[in-house]
């Protein structure tokens, strides 16, 4: 067994406010999209809660854009296109076969790579992909009486909105995913454990780590 | 502009500003300055003191000698200082020569419009007044042959007594009543029940109680557009409204930003955002679309979830 120092402090951090935020966000964002149920945040806190998490998550998102360009961190984000596909058919069918077989994972964490081919590229499309768009489709959302009249033929506030939402939705869906998938690791609580002390145990299989370039 | 007028005006600037920054406005003390507005707000309540001991009295009235028509001389006084003219003097828009009482037997008459005083108020408003003017000669009230639009004027529903912007925290529904009324003091008798006035309009006595005269009958794209539309010409395509290009609820969003953004500064503007439209960010097939696939996602990480601890439990007992 190996143990791996893979979470630094301030990236743990930085999940678990993210992680708040994401939970905050959720709950005022439905909060005002189906405002007058009942069981939901009156309106006028779900407004100001919505507006401030949103704020401090764009903070929280600079700044883990800045840490990854300026430390170690950031190499497990560089996408290597070589053996992707094989490696991307291999994750696929252990969560979809393999596990139900108890085969060993096909994936070992290692310091130069701690995430698997989906992983990587989830995260990837998470962090430089959906939640550019949300944060700068909220501040658009906010600042809405700059923009133009009309994007792509439709009223620009239309656009934000619904940018907005659909982001919103994938990243619902990202979390739901991403809330099990930490569950898959050598024991249901490893990965969730990891997170909290920064350390990762690892068992020495017999498969490779994939290589960081 | 006279020049009582003019003083007025600058003083009720340097008020509003209030900065207090003694170069800027010139080498006065700020206490002096306070004198001097104080001076003139209190000549002007005086002056309106004196008006209204007799033009507050609700009754005041007289019959036109050439038509028979009742002229109502009253004036709200409520109405009044609530208004954006609350603290002028009358006299600074009427004619001095009804300083003295009894008023002249023949007045000279007077010509008001608003852009005679507001012409230099651009920066304070998205469009000039240049544009509200151009917007108003456009206008069904401008271009009509009808004998009721023959002298329409900004005053027509305007009431310079009474006028004030709607502000940000106001009911909609309030806001709503009190454009109309504007409408619906001329044209109260074309949405009597007899009339079939906007028939073709699904539900709409809702319709009346929620939307503005104004929001149908201007072209879509500006608020606050001072171009009437004459009703063949007016918005009876219900897509503009209910559909993906939601004009109405944008141009909600836009005023009340606007008037947020002006209210707060940018910074808290980001916090509070008071301008959110309950609705806008929703769309009954992507919101249904969404749920669904959430929901598929979760039975489907659940199955998961069960396969796995099958796995485990039939791994274990071999």
């Amino acid at each position: 067994m190996t143990s791996l120092y893979l979470y630094p402090l301030w990236l743990r951090v930085w999940h678990w406010a993210n992680a708040v935020l994401f939970l905050a966000l959720i709950l005022s964002g439905v909060s005002m999209h189906y405002s007058g149920t009942d069981w939901l945040m009156p309106f006028a806190t779900a407004r100001v809660v919505h507006n401030t998490a949103g704020i401090l998550l764009t903070i929280g998102w600079i700044g883990f854009v800045v840490a990854n360009a300026r430390t170690d961190n950031g190499r497990h984000y560089h996408l290597k296109l070589r053996g992707l596909i094989g490696q991307l058919i291999a994750q696929t069918r252990y969560y979809a076969y393999g596990i139900f077989r108890l085969e060993p994972h096909p994936f070992h964490v290692s310091e130069t790579m701690k995430f698997n081919a989906l992983q990587q590229l989830s995260y990837l499309g998470v962090m430089y992909g959906l939640m550019p768009v949300l944060i700068l489709s909220g501040w658009a959302f906010l600042y809405s009486v700059y923009l133009p009249e009309t994007l792509f033929g439709f009223g620009s506030l239309w656009v934000v909105a619904m940018t907005h939402t659909v982001v919103s939705y994938l990243l619902a869906l990202f979390l739901l995913v991403h809330l099990y998938i930490i569950t898959t690791g050598e024991t249901v609580f490893a990965n969730l454990l990891a997170m909290i002390t920064g350390r990762h145990h690892e068992d020495d299989g017999p498969s490779t780590p994939r290589e960081n370039p | 502009m006279p020049r009582r007028r003019r003083l007025h005006l600058t003083l009720l600037c340097l008020l509003a500003l209030g900065t207090g920054s003694v170069p800027r406005f010139g080498a006065a003390a700020p206490e002096q300055r306070g004198d001097e507005v104080d001076a003139v707000l209190a000549a002007a309540a005086a002056d309106r003191h004196a008006c209204l001991r007799c033009h507050a009295m609700t009754t005041l009235a007289y019959r036109n000698p050439e038509d028979g028509a009742i002229v109502d001389l009253s004036i709200d006084r409520r109405g009044l200082s609530h208004s954006v003219h609350g603290n002028l003097a009358c006299i600074d828009c009427h004619r001095r020569s009804y300083r003295r009482y009894p008023h002249p037997e023949r007045p000279a008459p007077e010509e008001f419009d608003c852009i005679g005083c507001h012409r230099d108020d651009g920066d304070d408003l998205a469009r000039d007044w240049g544009h509200i003017d151009a917007e108003f000669q456009r206008s069904v009230h401008a271009v009509s042959d009808d004998p009721g639009a023959a002298g329409f004027s900004c005053h027509s529903c305007h009431d310079p007594h009474r006028f004030r912007t709607a502000e940000v925290g106001e009911p909609v529904t309030q806001i709503v009543r009190d454009h109309n009324a504007v409408c619906l003091s001329c044209h109260e008798g074309l949405i009597a029940p007899h009339r079939g006035s906007h028939g073709w309009l699904p539900n709409r006595d809702a319709h009346w109680e929620a939307v503005r005269c104004v929001d149908c009958h201007t072209p879509g794209a500006l608020h606050a557009s001072h171009e009437i539309l004459a009703a063949e010409e007016s918005a009876r395509n219900c897509v503009g409204c209910h559909s993906t290009d939601r004009t109405l609820l944008a141009r909600l969003y836009q005023f009340q930003s606007e008037e947020d953004i002006a209210r707060r500064g940018l910074i808290a503007k980001a916090v509070f955002n008071e301008a959110y439209v309950i609705g806008m960010s929703r769309d009954p097939v992507l919101d249904r679309l969404s749920l669904i696939i959430l929901g598929l996602v979760f039975l489907l990480l659940t199955a998961h979830g069960i396969g796995r601890y099958l796995a485990h439990r039939a791994h274990g007992r071999a």
